[in-house]
């Protein structure tokens, strides 16, 4: 995090500054933002005066990074998909900054693509059978629904961006896979509507600009419930059909098939360790290696959970820890070097645990049934990252 | 000076005759001493001096005795010295025939009744006239002596009885010997036995053998030291054994002898005997004796006079009773039984002839009883747990049905709402209302279409609950108003009415209202989409079922006769054949032939509820008493199987679309899961193996679970229960 995107107010007239954002070198202290008012005034008056700085309504005596870490002022966002139709943001300290509601059914999943400054690409997929691409201004608090990505023909379950953030993957009830564009643009796409469809309907729900896929992936026998990249040319499928799959992402084709037994809930795939987290209906998380070609290979399964394994994430800065949520109300915290037993139970939840992620700073995150939201630290990973 | 000489010499003779035949010197010692005296002039023979006796005066007896013998030995004079041996024996012959006499008198052991001075030397009496004293006391006088040596001399050349003439010292009289106690001394001078009779060569009895004899030889106590231990024993045991424990000495070694050395001929026969033992055939049993049987038996037991003018009658071999009963007052009154010989014949032949049969005992392992099932383990995959509970129905939930795509569960409870779950997440998308306790719920297997069927009170109710793609939505939506652009329905049957869904309930999703003039209880599509039937339970009558055409909105009731209470109905998942369960029996109609193809007997008492292999070749029905019965339509109208695995009542049962399993639920609370392979082989019979019991439900109100159905495509079975409550069991 080197660039912070600030912006300056005061009560006196005679220092006041555009009301625009400015990308400030996070390392700066006082004299460098004193610096750079100077500078912004140098136009209005020429002496140099000494600024003193209140960042919500707290002096500025250190640099701004320290300041933002000891004050637990972040600049990480979090997205979250809800069964009441809505996305929403929030901040990591727990504030909700924004709602996202435009879809007609239930949110399923939903994905950041990337951030630009101060506006921001999101993904939502819904039970409605689209995908909406959004654009959220964060300065302004601003959300538009950019693109809408109409194709499947059931429930999309699960979203996944690429690498480079300029495609993503989404996985549908339908079975099928698609690659679409996640680059906003200004043009509709050509849809073929069915010929008795009624115009008006159509015209009402849209919102944003109909974009169709670039690829459709089938081969799965039943619902995708989880989607990912592996990198900018694998994607990685699980489905209820018991297989996780690897596609190629150029050819549209089936690279490896990894058989389990049990439907597949989630996946998750870690470039640290390159191993694949797989969670089922049954109540063992186990790990694959996709690169095998038999596909049949297990490495490990790690066994804790009473209940099925609705959601696991890797570390994204550890090659040996991952978190996994389950129906039985429990946020585990694992290491793969000890299979027997998690590290931590996080026991938060009242009810069912449907996600789990981490953020860039090691921040765990878990979402359930009961309609809440949870952050977890890890003081001892923060230490040894 | 001879007297002298010839007595040391015959002393010196005596000593050698005495070593040569003591025996006959014992008593004769006195007599002897006189003839010594007698005999001294003598030189080479003992008694060859009997002219000397004469000389001795002073004994009269003995000078007696001395003629005599002396004229003994002079008949024999000059004859050898076994001549002179002889009269010394003869002489003791005498005594021994006196004592033999005696005996002849009196059995006592005097020497001489007559005489009773005793055994004393006679000398004693030689100054005296008399020689002793009589049994009377009176003296016995001596015999007048009036022989000298000369009458001696000449009595001895001229009697010829002089040589077996003796003299009686006691009486003083001469005795002349018979011939048979001449000869019996000379059987004694010979050294025989006096008896004549006697055998001295007779065999020995061996008393005292090596031989071990049932009474002693003896009839000696046995002593005390017989009894006790012996000390003596005992100290040189206690040295042994002392002496083995030190070391010192070393017990024998028993040698092994136990195989090898040996060959045991009857090792083989030892079991063959045993075999006999198991052989055995006890005799039939006399039966025990009864009242009859008594002395006395109570009145009861006596023939009255009827009983036994039957009993004269009949033939021995018809008799009840082989006697007639009797009473006796006491038991010292009872007569010897006249018919015991007959009767111990009787059971002699009995046992003689009677056949016996011996009962063969089959040695079955139990564990070959019992069918070899496979292990439920290795029949993977089935439900096992509990995963998701589905909550939000207050009423019972009667029953639930899974959309064709496996992503929605429907359920309809007696709260008169029909909800819409996800089946992954549990949670519930929809809730209508439909005012009226849901009966049966029943989602269109047509996956091209989305729609529901609800029946409860008396209407059948077609929810769309456009949880489905868009196309379908429209495509369902399409079915149901089909009927509108064509002609007008035709109410072919008064009775139902079909009518369309206004307003608000529209708006819910509902479509169609079908009205039935009764009651409806179940609603089953067939595997198409377009049809569905309805039941109706009614004894009365034969209007009992519903088949309705959604397309055409067409209702017909297939049967004209009312066969009995119908209690459920099921399409054919292929064929147009039609299930219809009463209660007792399930028929099976061809509906394109418009009749009945076959009957099922189920042998229970009362049909809850059947299922449908979707091959069509098999039919699974619960009862109300416990039952789940499997029949093979190709095999027999009998059940093939009849499982009894619940507690209480079944209340559901249902068949997995793909996975061989079938799963039954019940009143008890519990889901019971089987595995249920059917093969396309016809001679194979269906593998059945109950694999697992799903508990989770709540009991309420005695009621446990009420429905139960299947994933289409997951191995995971949904019941509902009386708690209100949905489970799902992956």
């Amino acid at each position: 995090m080197s660039q912070i995107q600030a912006r300056f107010f005061t009560e006196d007239k005679r220092y006041v500054v555009d009301d625009v954002p400015f990308s400030i070198p996070a390392a700066s202290e006082v004299q460098d933002l004193s610096n750079v008012i100077n500078k912004l005034l140098e136009a209005k008056n020429g002496n140099k005066v000494d600024f003193d700085f209140l960042v919500r309504g707290q002096f500025l005596r250190t640099s701004l990074s320290t300041h933002m870490a000891t004050e637990g002022i972040s600049t990480v966002w979090i997205l979250t998909g809800s069964y009441d139709k809505t996305a929403r943001i929030w901040s990591t300290e727990g504030k909700p900054a924004m709602t996202v509601a435009g879809h007609t059914d239930v949110v399923k999943d939903v994905a950041w693509v990337k951030r630009e400054g101060l506006t921001s690409l999101l993904l939502t997929a819904s039970l409605d059978q689209t995908v909406l691409l959004w654009e959220w201004n964060s300065e302004r608090n601003k959300v538009k629904a950019r693109h809408c990505c109409r194709g499947h023909a059931g429930s999309v379950d699960t979203i996944s961006v690429d690498p480079t953030g300029t495609k993503f993957c989404s996985g549908s009830w339908d079975k099928m896979l698609k690659i679409w564009s996640a680059v906003p643009t200004d043009e509709q796409d050509e849809i073929e509507e069915p010929a008795d469809r009624p115009r008006k309907k159509q015209k009402t729900q849209q919102l944003g600009l109909t974009r169709t896929p670039l690829m459709t992936l089938s081969g799965h026998s039943e619902a995708v419930s989880s989607v990912l990249w592996c990198d900018s040319e694998e994607v990685c499928s699980a489905s209820w059909d018991h297989t996780i799959r690897i596609w190629d992402v150029d050819t549209g084709g089936m690279k490896t098939t990894l058989t389990g037994s049990k439907v597949f809930n989630c996946i998750s795939y870690s470039p640290l360790c390159r191993r694949l987290a797989s969670g089922s209906t049954d109540r063992h998380i186990r790990l694959w290696d996709p690169r095998t070609k038999d596909g049949s290979l297990v490495l490990l399964s790690l066994t804790s959970h009473t209940g099925w394994v609705t959601a696991v994430k890797w570390a994204p800065s550890h090659a040996h820890q991952l978190v996994s949520g389950s129906l039985d109300n429990l946020v585990k915290l694992w290491d793969t070097r000890s299979c027997k037993a998690p590290l931590y139970d996080l026991a938060a939840h009242e009810d069912k645990v449907f996600c789990v992620d981490w953020t860039e700073s090691g921040l765990m995150l878990s979402g359930g049934a009961d309609n809440k939201l949870y952050t977890y630290r890890y003081s001892a990973q923060q230490a040894e990252a | 000076m001879k007297k002298a000489g010839g007595k040391t010499a015959l002393k010196r003779s005596k000593e050698e005759d005495e070593e040569q035949n003591q025996i006959f010197n014992f008593n004769r010692k006195p007599a002897d001493e006189d003839k010594d005296d007698d005999l001294s002039d003598s030189e080479d023979s003992v008694y060859s001096g009997l002219e000397d006796s004469g000389s001795d005066s002073e004994e009269e007896e003995g000078s007696d005795d001395d003629e005599e013998e002396g004229s003994d030995d002079d008949e024999e004079e000059g004859s050898d010295d076994n001549d002179d041996k002889m009269k010394e024996k003869k002489e003791g012959e005498v005594s021994e025939e006196k004592k033999k006499h005696e005996y002849e008198h009196d059995s006592s052991d005097e020497e001489d009744i007559r005489n009773t001075v005793g055994n004393i030397p006679m000398e004693w009496y030689k100054d005296f006239p008399h020689i002793g004293y009589n049994l009377d006391g009176k003296k016995i006088y001596k015999p007048i002596r009036n022989k000298d040596e000369l009458d001696d001399f000449l009595d001895k050349m001229e009697n010829p009885e002089y040589w077996r003439t003796v003299h009686d010292k006691q009486t003083g009289s001469d005795v002349v010997l018979s011939d048979d106690q001449v000869e019996l001394v000379n059987r004694l001078q010979r050294g025989q036995f006096g008896d004549v009779n006697f055998n001295e060569c007779e065999p020995m009895v061996e008393f005292f053998s090596s031989d071990v004899m049932i009474h002693p030889v003896t009839n000696r106590p046995a002593d005390k030291r017989s009894f006790i231990p012996s000390l003596t024993e005992k100290e040189k045991v206690s040295k042994l054994v002392h002496a083995i424990k030190m070391g010192w000495i070393k017990p024998r070694r028993v040698e092994d002898d136990g195989r090898g050395r040996y060959y045991n001929l009857w090792a083989s026969e030892d079991s063959s005997i045993l075999a006999r033992h198991k052989m055995h055939l006890p005799a039939p049993k006399i039966p025990l004796p009864g009242h009859h049987e008594s002395y006395n038996p109570p009145p009861e037991y006596l023939f009255t006079d009827e009983e036994r003018a039957l009993w004269e009658q009949q033939d021995p071999a018809d008799r009840k009773l082989p006697f007639v009963p009797r009473k006796y007052s006491s038991l010292r009154q009872v007569p010897a039984f006249s018919q015991f010989i007959h009767e111990r014949f009787e059971r002699c032949l009995d046992l003689y002839l009677c056949p016996r049969q011996r009962k063969m005992r089959v040695n079955v392992n139990p564990e070959d009883l019992i069918p070899q099932l496979p292990k439920p383990k290795d029949l993977q995959p089935f439900p096992t747990t509990r995963s998701l509970v589905y909550r939000g129905h207050s009423g019972l939930v009667r029953s639930i049905s899974v959309s064709p795509s496996g992503q929605w569960l429907a359920s309809g409870s007696d709260d008169g709402s029909v909800r819409f779950w996800e089946v992954c997440s549990s949670r519930c998308m929809k809730t209508v209302q439909v005012g009226g306790a849901v009966k049966s719920v029943a989602w269109n297997p047509n996956p091209s279409v989305c729609l529901l069927a609800v029946a409860l009170d008396s209407v059948v109710l077609i929810l769309s609950p456009s949880l489905a793609d868009k196309q379908v939505i429209l495509s369902s939506e399409r079915l149901l108003s089909a009927q509108q652009e064509g002609e007008e329905p035709a109410e072919g049957n008064g009775s139902v009415v079909w009518s369309e869904a206004e307003g608000e309930e529209l708006n819910q999703g509902l479509r169609l209202k079908i009205q039935h003039p009764k009651a409806v209880h179940q609603v089953v599509w067939h595997a198409k989409g377009d049809y569905l039937a309805s039941v109706m339970p009614d004894n009365t009558s034969h209007l009992q079922v519903y088949i309705h055409q959604l397309s055409r909105r067409r209702s017909q009731n297939p049967f004209s006769r009312n066969k009995g209470l119908v209690q459920c109905i099921s399409f054919h998942p292929i064929r147009p054949y039609f299930f219809v369960a009463t209660q007792r029996s399930i028929r099976i109609y061809n509906l394109v032939k418009q009749e009945m193809t076959k009957k099922l007997q189920t042998n229970s008492k009362w049909i809850s509820s059947m299922a449908v292999h979707p091959g069509g070749d098999h039919v699974i029905c619960g009862s109300y008493d416990c039952k789940l019965s499997w029949f093979d339509l190709d095999l027999s109208t009998k059940p093939y199987k009849m499982l009894r695995h619940h507690k209480k009542a079944v209340r559901g049962v249902a068949y997995h679309r793909l996975y061989p399993l079938f799963a039954s639920a019940s009143d008890d609370g519990s889901v019971i899961v089987c595995h249920g392979t059917v093969y396309n082989d016809l001679l194979q019979n269906p593998l059945i193996v109950p694999v697992k019991v799903l508990r989770g439900h709540v009991m309420t109100h005695d009621l446990g679970v009420l429905d139960v159905t299947f994933h289409p495509t997951q191995p995971w079975v949904f019941s509902s229960g009386a708690d209100a409550t949905i489970c799902l069991f992956t």
